[in-house]
């Protein structure tokens, strides 16, 4: 599997509801050892409608930037939301999701 | 224990990866991820870079056509993007390091090409002039 | 002397966007045709490309990072590859105007035509770009270029009335005779060129070119300061010029020769050689950084290794990149295409390619991720903000206002 596969791939609920696209997925570095380091797993997939809200992260990480800007992309992001992967199952190219109610995107620290 | 916490597209992909002296590789184009038979999480084996990686990044007409210019430009050889196992992965920050340099690797045919059909037959292709 | 050696960096970058061919005759244009009523979009312009420059300069000298690698790591591959055709489309006509420039320039003192210099100017080019150290070429063409400051030496000597020079800059009004959407049209190409993405390519990739490192960030600073005004000063001079000469008379300016008609007045054949050679560097040394850029970026959003500091063998696809430009940019003057119309046009275009070039220059130098202790301050955040909304609203005007006003006519 790529990453391209997951990042744009539709995300609906079990009752086939949308909930979005994959707009950027979460890896958390404690996998199988590769070499030196730990492999990055997938922790989870932020999903939203609108690509361009998650392109700069103003979603996910502490405020930084120009207060005009952040504030614009964060309106644009006001909707993403966050499903974990042990909710997640990869059905063709979808992505069902085992809730109806996503979470809110926990921020990187 | 925790892991470090990275986001895909924001802190993996389009950054540019530099060997071990320092030279350009290529972009995080892409990544492989392996999806393990015991259902566990998948996980990133790979980094994949060049126009073929690329290409079903951009989608669409344009990835279309990238992908079948840089096949048809890519024979004899293998359509197969270039390939950077994580093994080889020292460090990521804002650049990916690798621990092997360009020559090593092998993911570099187009430039390989560039270079001995075109550069190389130009005098003084082979020194920097500082 | 040897600090002042180390500013041709900037230098060199705004010569080539402030006074490129195409802007040498715009600049004439504006002063025959608005006096100096546009001055306030020069100033506006300097400004602004300070900021984003030193902005790119700094993200440079801290990551080692040339400012397409931004781009495309911001906006993604799709976005930022609309940028990469916008610019480099702005980049390679200018780099083919700047050819036919310097050509423009040796038949000005040669009085033969400017196409039998083409190929000769394009081998030169490309040769310079092959062998010559990075540093000894921006030094080379930006001393050089200085040449031009013969135009601020003519406006001197001319003897204008200082006090309604000043008045007619600070008090600007469209002149009897002129349109308002040709006044605004005017205003958006001498914005666009004192911005052009070009320059930030350039200026940024020339700050690895040159291994800056955190410890030159004030070597960076000086040169955004001492070059991006000077370029202003120079644009200026220009318009001041001809606003003294060519508008009392209602000369018509299209070409090099009705640019030095000013400084030939003033100080006689002295003051054209010295202007020819500044015409011949200018041009050259634009011609120089859009080659160069045009492979910068290029190779950037590709990830390839680029660059003069290393061989050409191990930045092989860099160099087939430029050489390819260098020679299309020739083929394209062989046309007889009118360089200095080319640029016209060029310009309006590479105000579409702005908000996407300045755009993730911006995010990046507030992201303490790259940047660390070298972040943005508030005040600056503040006037780029304002200047990024300021380039939307001319990225959205420029096409309009061209096709409205025939690109000025």
């Amino acid at each position: 599997m790529r990453g391209s596969d997951l990042l744009g791939a539709p995300v609906v609920s079990r009752s086939g509801a949308a909930l979005g696209r994959v707009l950027d997925v979460r890896l958390v570095q404690d996998g199988p050892l590769l070499g030196a380091f730990a492999a990055m797993r997938v922790e989870g997939l932020v999903v939203g409608h609108r690509r361009t809200s998650a392109r700069l992260g103003y979603d996910r990480v502490e405020a930084h930037g120009p207060w005009l800007v952040a504030t614009v992309v964060r309106w644009l992001a006001r909707d993403n939301r966050y499903l974990p992967w042990e909710q997640a199952s990869l059905e063709g190219h979808r992505v069902v999701s085992g809730l109806d109610e996503l979470l809110r995107v926990p921020f990187i620290t | 224990m925790t892991g470090r916490v990275r986001d895909l597209a924001l802190h993996l992909l389009d950054r540019q990866v530099v060997d071990t002296e320092g030279k350009a590789v290529g972009n995080v184009d892409d990544v492989e991820l392996v999806v393990p038979e015991d259902g566990s999480p998948p996980y990133v084996v790979a980094i994949l870079t060049g126009p073929q990686a690329l290409a079903r990044r951009l989608g669409g007409l344009l990835g279309q056509w990238l992908g079948f210019w840089s096949h048809a430009l890519s024979r004899p050889d293998s359509s197969e993007p270039g390939r950077i196992p994580m093994e080889l992965v020292t460090d990521i920050d804002t650049q990916i390091t690798v621990a092997r340099t360009r020559q090593e690797l092998g993911v570099h045919r187009n430039e390989d090409r560039a270079r001995q059909y075109l550069i190389l037959r130009i005098p003084g292709a082979r020194h920097a002039r500082q | 002397m040897k600090g002042l050696l180390k500013v041709f960096l900037g230098v060199l970058t705004a010569i080539g966007g402030f006074v490129d061919i195409g802007d040498l005759v715009a600049n004439a244009v504006v002063g025959a045709r608005f006096g100096l009523s546009l001055a306030w979009v020069l100033v506006a312009g300097v400004v602004g490309i300070c900021l984003f420059a030193d902005m790119s300069g700094r993200v440079a000298a801290v990551t080692g990072r040339g400012t397409f690698d931004l781009v495309r790591e911001r906006l993604g591959p799709r976005a930022g590859l609309a940028n990469l055709v916008a610019s480099t489309f702005v980049t390679f006509l200018t780099l083919a105007a700047e050819i036919g420039g310097v050509a423009l320039a040796f038949e000005l003192a040669t009085s033969v035509s400017y196409l039998l210099f083409v190929p000769l100017v394009a081998f030169l080019v490309w040769f310079v770009i092959w062998r010559m150290p990075f540093e000894k070429m921006e030094q080379a063409f930006g001393l050089a270029g200085l040449c031009l400051l013969a135009f601020a030496v003519a406006l001197w000597q001319l003897g204008p009335d200082w006090g309604e020079l000043f008045r007619q800059a600070s008090h600007p009004s469209v002149p009897d005779g002129e349109g308002h959407p040709t006044y605004w049209f005017y205003a958006i190409s001498l914005f666009g060129a004192a911005m052009t993405p070009y320059e930030v390519f350039f200026f940024s990739s020339g700050a690895v070119e040159e291994g800056w490192t955190r410890k030159d960030l004030k070597t960076e600073r000086l040169n955004v300061y001492v070059g991006f005004p000077l370029g202003g000063v120079l644009s200026l001079a220009i318009a001041a010029t001809s606003a003294l000469v060519l508008l009392p008379q209602g000369i018509e300016v299209d070409h090099l020769d009705q640019v030095a008609l000013p400084t030939v007045l003033a100080l006689g054949k002295i003051g054209l050689a010295v202007l020819i050679v500044g015409f011949v560097a200018a041009t050259f040394g634009a011609a120089l950084e859009t080659a160069l850029s045009t492979g910068y970026s290029l190779a950037q959003y590709l990830g390839w290794q680029w660059g003069k500091r290393t061989a050409p063998k191990d930045a092989a696809r860099f160099h087939a990149v430029v050489l390819v430009a260098v020679v299309l940019g020739a083929m394209l003057v062989l046309t007889t295409l009118d360089p200095v119309k080319v640029t016209e046009y060029s310009l309006v275009f590479s105000a579409i390619a702005l908000p996407l070039t300045y755009f993730p220059i911006l995010v990046v130098a507030n992201d303490p991720e790259y940047m660390a202790e070298s972040a943005n301050g508030r005040v600056v955040n503040a006037l780029a903000t304002g200047y990024l909304v300021l380039l939307t609203v001319v990225a959205l005007a420029a096409i309009p206002l061209m096709i409205a006003t025939k690109a000025g006519q």
